[in-house]
């Protein structure tokens, strides 16, 4: 019985994409019990990781596939980075916070605010008519949990607004109960949306529509990404410019919670970025042989 | 035989030059390429090669009773091997020349 390729090297091949794996894991298992898993195998093997995800050989190219996962996955992406932009909104905008003296600031609000619209309608634009098809799929085929999911597209949020409702009626003046109040309803609102999102992205796996719905709703959520990601790149300049020029905006002037902001901001907007292009390539994409 | 240079070798026409004489698995390339050719390929380097040189048709795989699936050149991997050793020879005689001509330097 032949060693195993050691837990190291094991763990850098589950970094490859599933496709890879599948074609060649097996193999490369073998080799690594054949020929050892030093360090030095176990480096080359999580770098040559990247390659295989960013440009992955055309023969491991499934499309469909691709352009469901890319919109499974910037659909989770793009909801956070929305509710983020909404704290940021009602952070910066809705309490007139301004910066005299650096129409910066103006600037990146206008900005924020067109590329948010163009986001919001290329998602729904994109979004709708995939969600319609799989409401179809489910109900032909009597996936009473697949609806389940894709309804939480629905019923989440506006069970979130029913909430913020109730609680703005019982609670009168939500500014005197401090920033708690505001945080609270903030976690719970990104809950809501990664709820919201995550329940289409998994009825997605698992129906696996196709057809023309799939390559639109690729290229849209493709575009929503690009706008969001530059949304979120004008919010965060001006957060920082709020942070530099002002003494104090919103009550929550602290340049760690910025500093938080920005980082969540590169890094989700990164995500959905990176498998958009994927989406994106996979719907323009020659056929592979 | 390695030296310095070994990190800028071409592993696609290693693994190419490798597979010229008779198909071979992952573990049989490594080894040849080590024995014959001075240069160690790690596992992440050569199934990077092998994908990608699958992807354009330059080698196809063979069926396989064990997972050590082996792999043999196309004829558009032999074309393609030609046309780039021919043109490594040239270079290789240009400066096997110009080492003799300026360091009187006369092979090993």
């Amino acid at each position: 019985m032949p060693a195993g390729p050691g837990p190291l090297a094991s763990l850098a091949l589950m970094l490859y994409p599933p496709a890879w794996r599948e074609r060649y894991g097996d193999e490369v298992r073998a080799l690594l019990e054949e020929a050892g898993s030093g360090p030095a195998t176990v480096a080359s093997l999580a770098v040559r990781a990247v390659p295989a995800w960013v440009n992955p050989p055309r023969h491991l190219h499934d499309r469909e596939s691709r352009m469901r996962a890319s919109v499974g996955t910037v659909l989770v992406a793009w909801s956070v980075l929305t509710g983020v932009g909404a704290v940021f909104v009602q952070l910066t905008q809705l309490q007139g916070f301004r910066a005299p003296g650096h129409p910066l600031v103006q600037w990146c609000y206008l900005v924020f605010d067109a590329a948010l619209a163009i986001s919001v309608l290329t998602a729904a634009a994109g979004g709708v008519p995939l969600w319609l098809q799989m409401i179809r799929i489910a109900r032909a085929q009597r996936r009473r949990r697949e609806l389940a999911w894709l309804w939480m597209a629905v019923l989440v949020p506006a069970g979130y607004l029913a909430l913020a409702l109730i609680a703005m009626t019982v609670v009168h003046d939500p500014e005197a109960s401090g920033s708690w109040w505001f945080a609270g309803f903030a976690i719970l609102g990104f809950g809501a949306a990664g709820l919201a999102s995550a329940g289409p992205a998994v009825a997605l796996k698992r129906l696996a529509p196709g057809g023309p719905a799939v390559a639109v709703a690729a290229a849209a959520a493709g575009l929503a990404a690009a706008t969001v990601a530059l949304a979120g790149l004008a919010s965060a300049i001006a957060a920082a410019g709020l942070c530099l020029w002002t003494t104090s905006f919103a009550g929550y002037h602290h340049a760690d919670l910025a500093w938080v902001y920005l980082l969540i901001v590169v890094a989700i907007a990164a995500t959905a970025t990176i498998s958009a292009g994927r989406g994106i390539r996979a719907t323009f994409a020659i056929p592979a042989r | 035989m390695a030296n310095r240079l070994d990190r800028w070798a071409d592993p696609p026409l290693l693994v190419l030059a490798s597979l010229a004489d008779e198909p071979k698995h992952g573990y049989a390339i490594i080894r040849d390429v080590s024995e014959t050719m001075g240069v160690r390929l790690t596992a992440g380097t050569l199934y990077a090669v092998i994908a990608r040189l699958e992807a354009v048709g330059l080698i196809e795989p063979l069926a396989s009773a064990d997972r050590r699936r082996p792999y043999q050149i196309t004829a558009a991997g032999r074309a393609a091997l030609a046309e780039q050793s021919a043109r490594m020879g040239q270079v290789a005689s240009l400066a096997q020349a110009r080492l003799g001509e300026r360091y009187g330097w006369a092979g090993t």
